[in-house]
C-alpha cells in the first residue's frame, strides 16, 4: 500500500457522489473538447489551403469588385500559370431557403484548371462546360439537398435579384481538403449577361485566384500583382490562399472568441462542481484527518490525500470525457458536420493534441479545484479535528 | 533535546514526567483553565488508568502526554524528550515512532482492509513494502485477527475493529500506548477481550499504557488508577 493508493481508494467512499461528480467532469470535458474542435476546425481552412494559389481582391474589402480586364493582367504576371475568377452570388435554393450553401459564378474551364483537386466525371464536365445554365454541385451539398445530375433547380437571388433557373450538370468530389464539397458553381457568363446586371455591375469579378509555378515565391508574386495595379483606379490586395481564408474567417473573430470564452466557462463550472464535492468529502472526514494527524501524518500528507483524490476523479472523468468526445467526433459527428456545414468546416476532427490537452486540463483543473479543501485539511488543529464527530 | 531518563524512589525508570503543567483554552472571551499545577510521574512499563468526571481534564492530559497538544504552563517529558520544545512537525514525527493511539470509536479508514489500516503508520517510515506488510501481519496476529486481514471495517464487529486499531497502535513498536475510552463503544464481552489484550501488551511486550476511562471495570484492570477532578489529581 502507498499514500497514492489511499488517495485512489478514497474515491470509492461515496460511490454515488463520485460517479455523479465524474459524470460532471465527463460532460464538461466533452463540451470543452467539442468547442475547442469547433475553433481548431474553423482555423483548419488556413492550414488546408493550397500553397500554390494566390488570391487577389479589392484593396478595401472583398465585397467590392474588380474590373474583368484585371484577370488577363494578372495572368500576364511572371510566375503565374493560370487564373480563375469568381463572383459571390449569395442565392438560396427555391423551396429550401433555410439552407445555407456557398454559390459562386466562375469560368468553368479555368476554375477546374486552377482547382485541379476537384474531380468531375468527364461527361458531366463536358455538359457543364457546354450548358451556360449548368451548375456544378459538391457531393456533400448534393446529398444534403437531395440533388442529382439532370435536376432542374432555381436559385433565388439576394444580391442579384430574381429567379435563376439552372440544371445540375455535374457533381464533384475533391482529392484534397483544400476546397469544400458543399458549394455550387455556375457560369460567370450566365450572371454577367443577365439583364439584371446594369452597366456598372457588368464585367466585374469578386476575386481572382491564380495558380503559381513556384509556391515558395507566393509573397514575391502577390507583391508584383499589387504593384501592377497601384497606379490604377482600383487597387488590389493579393495574398496566398491561406491568408485569404484567414481574412474571411476574421469576420467571425468575435464568435470564435465567444466560443473560446464559453469553453473556459465550462471548465470553471467543472472546477466548482469538483471543488464542492471535494470540500464536502473533506468536511465529512475531519475527525478521520484528526486521527491521521495523531498517528503522525503531516499536514502535507492530508493535502496530498485531498489533491490526489481530486486529481484521480479528474483523470478518470477526463479520460472518459476525452474518449467519448474523440469517438463521437472522429467516428460520425465530424463527418456529419463537414457535410452539413455548407463548407464552413472543411475538416471537423478532434486533434490528438486537443484530446491530450483535455486530459491534462481535467486532471490539473480537478487538483486546482481541491486546493482550498486541501489547504483547509492541512491546517486542521489535531485536537479540534479529533473532537469533531464525522 | 533528549534528557537523561530519571528514576523513581524504587529505582525504576520514569518514562513520563509531568511537571507543574497547566492547560487553558480560550473560548470566545473566556479563558477556561482545564489543568493547573499538575505533577505526575509514570514509570516505564506501567499500566495506569485515568478516571474522573466529564470535563475533569482526563483527555486533555492524555493529549498532552501523547504530544498532540502543548501545555500552557510547565513541562512534559516523555522518555527523556521535552515535548514542549518540539515543533509541531517534530511532535508529529515523535508521535509516529513513540506513541500508539487507541480511540473509543476505533477510527479505522473504511476503504482500507484490516491489514492496510494496520500498515498505515508504517507508511511514514522508510521500510520497504514487503517489510511493512510483514510487520502489519505480525501486529494483527498479536491481536488475534490473522484470519480477518483482508476484511474492511464494515465487515468486522466492534471488538474486531478495536483489535485492528490496537494492531495499528503497536505496529511501529512504540514505547507508549495511550487509550482514550478503548471500551466505550463495546459490549462487556468485547470490552473484556480488549482489556485482556491491553494487559498482554503490557505484561508480555512491556508497553507503557495510559488509559482514560469512565468504566470502573476497565480501570480495575490497570495496575494503578489516578483520579482527576477539576484539572487536579486527587
Amino acid at each position: 500500500m502507498t499514500l497514492g493508493a489511499i488517495a485512489v481508494k478514497n474515491i470509492g467512499r461515496n460511490l454515488f457522489r463520485t460517479v455523479l461528480t465524474m459524470l460532471g467532469v465527463v460532460v464538461a470535458i466533452m463540451a470543452f473538447l467539442l468547442l475547442r474542435t469547433v475553433i481548431s476546425s474553423w482555423m483548419m481552412g488556413i492550414e488546408l489551403a493550397a500553397k500554390d494559389r494566390v488570391a487577389t481582391r479589392h484593396k478595401v474589402t472583398f465585397i467590392m469588385t474588380l474590373p474583368l480586364r484585371y484577370v488577363e493582367d494578372v495572368k500576364a504576371v511572371p510566375g503565374i500559370k493560370d487564373v480563375a475568377y469568381f463572383n459571390w452570388f449569395g442565392a438560396k435554393l427555391a423551396g429550401k431557403e433555410d439552407q445555407f450553401f456557398g454559390n459562386m459564378a466562375t469560368d468553368p474551364e479555368s476554375f477546374l484548371r486552377v482547382y485541379d483537386e476537384i474531380v468531375v466525371p468527364e461527361d458531366q464536365k463536358k455538359n457543364w462546360f457546354e450548358n451556360r445554365q449548368g451548375a456544378l454541385v459538391g457531393a456533400n451539398l448534393a446529398k444534403q439537398l437531395g440533388l442529382k445530375v439532370g435536376d432542374k433547380i432555381t436559385l433565388k437571388g439576394t444580391i442579384f435579384p430574381g429567379d435563376w433557373p439552372m440544371t445540375v450538370e455535374g457533381i464533384y468530389t475533391t482529392t484534397r481538403k483544400s476546397i469544400d464539397q458543399s458549394s455550387l458553381w455556375f457560369h460567370w457568363k450566365y450572371l454577367n449577361e443577365s439583364p439584371v446586371l446594369t452597366p456598372p455591375m457588368k464585367d466585374k469579378v469578386g476575386w481572382i485566384t491564380s495558380k503559381i509555378t513556384d509556391k515558395s515565391k507566393s509573397a514575391e508574386i502577390t507583391k508584383r500583382i499589387d504593384a501592377m495595379f497601384d497606379t490604377r483606379d482600383t487597387q488590389t490586395l493579393s495574398m496566398d490562399e491561406g491568408s485569404m481564408n484567414a481574412s474571411f474567417m476574421s469576420m467571425f473573430a468575435t464568435l470564435l472568441k465567444a466560443i473560446d470564452l464559453v469553453s473556459i466557462v465550462v471548465l470553471i463550472i467543472m472546477m466548482l462542481i469538483l471543488g464542492n464535492t471535494i470540500a464536502m468529502g473533506t468536511r465529512e472526514r475531519t475527525h478521520e484527518y484528526g486521527v491521521l494527524r495523531a498517528i503522525g501524518f503531516m499536514p502535507k500528507h492530508l493535502a496530498f490525500f485531498v489533491l490526489g483524490e481530486a486529481a484521480v476523479i479528474g483523470l478518470i472523468g477526463g479520460a472518459l470525457g476525452v474518449g467519448f468526445a474523440y469517438f463521437l467526433v472522429n467516428n460520425g459527428l465530424g463527418q456529419v458536420i463537414e457535410e452539413g456545414s455548407g463548407g464552413m468546416f472543411l475538416y471537423f476532427r478532434m486533434k490528438e493534441s486537443d484530446a491530450l490537452a483535455g486530459l491534462v486540463i481535467a486532471t490539473v483543473a480537478a487538483a486546482t479545484a481541491a486546493a482550498i479543501p486541501a489547504y483547509r485539511a492541512s491546517k486542521l488543529d489535531v485536537i479540534d479535528a479529533l473532537r469533531r464527530v464525522g | 533535546m533528549a534528557e537523561a531518563t530519571a528514576t523513581n524512589g524504587n529505582g525504576k525508570p520514569i518514562v513520563i514526567r509531568v511537571e507543574n503543567v497547566g492547560k487553558s483554552y480560550v473560548r470566545g472571551r473566556e479563558t477556561v483553565e482545564v489543568l493547573s499545577g499538575l505533577n505526575l510521574e509514570i514509570e516505564k512499563g506501567a499500566y495506569e488508568a485515568l478516571m474522573g468526571p466529564s470535563g475533569s481534564g482526563k483527555s486533555t492530559l492524555l493529549n498532552l502526554i501523547a504530544g498532540l497538544d502543548k501545555p500552557t504552563k510547565g513541562r512534559i517529558v516523555v522518555d527523556g524528550v521535552d515535548l514542549g520544545s518540539l515543533s509541531e512537525g517534530d511532535r508529529a514525527k515523535w508521535r509516529a515512532s513513540n506513541v500508539g493511539f487507541v480511540f473509543q470509536s476505533y477510527n479505522l479508514l473504511p476503504v482500507l482492509t484490516a491489514l492496510e489500516n494496520t500498515e498505515l503508520p508504517l507508511l511514514l517510515t522508510n521500510l520497504p513494502s514487503a517489510e511493512r506488510k510483514k510487520r502489519a501481519q505480525t501486529a494483527l496476529r498479536v491481536v488475534g485477527l490473522e484470519e480477518r486481514m483482508g476484511h474492511r471495517p464494515d465487515q468486522l464487529s466492534g471488538g474486531q475493529q478495536q483489535r485492528v486499531s490496537i494492531a495499528r497502535a503497536i505496529v511501529t513498536d512504540p514505547r507508549l500506548i495511550v487509550a482514550d475510552e478503548p471500551t466505550g463503544d463495546l459490549d462487556r464481552q468485547s470490552a473484556d477481550e480488549i482489556l485482556l489484550l491491553l494487559e498482554k501488551l503490557n505484561t508480555e511486550l512491556g508497553k507503557t499504557i495510559l488509559m482514560v476511562t469512565h468504566d470502573p471495570a476497565a480501570a480495575e484492570r490497570a495496575h494503578r488508577i489516578r483520579r482527576l477532578n477539576k484539572g487536579a489529581l486527587q
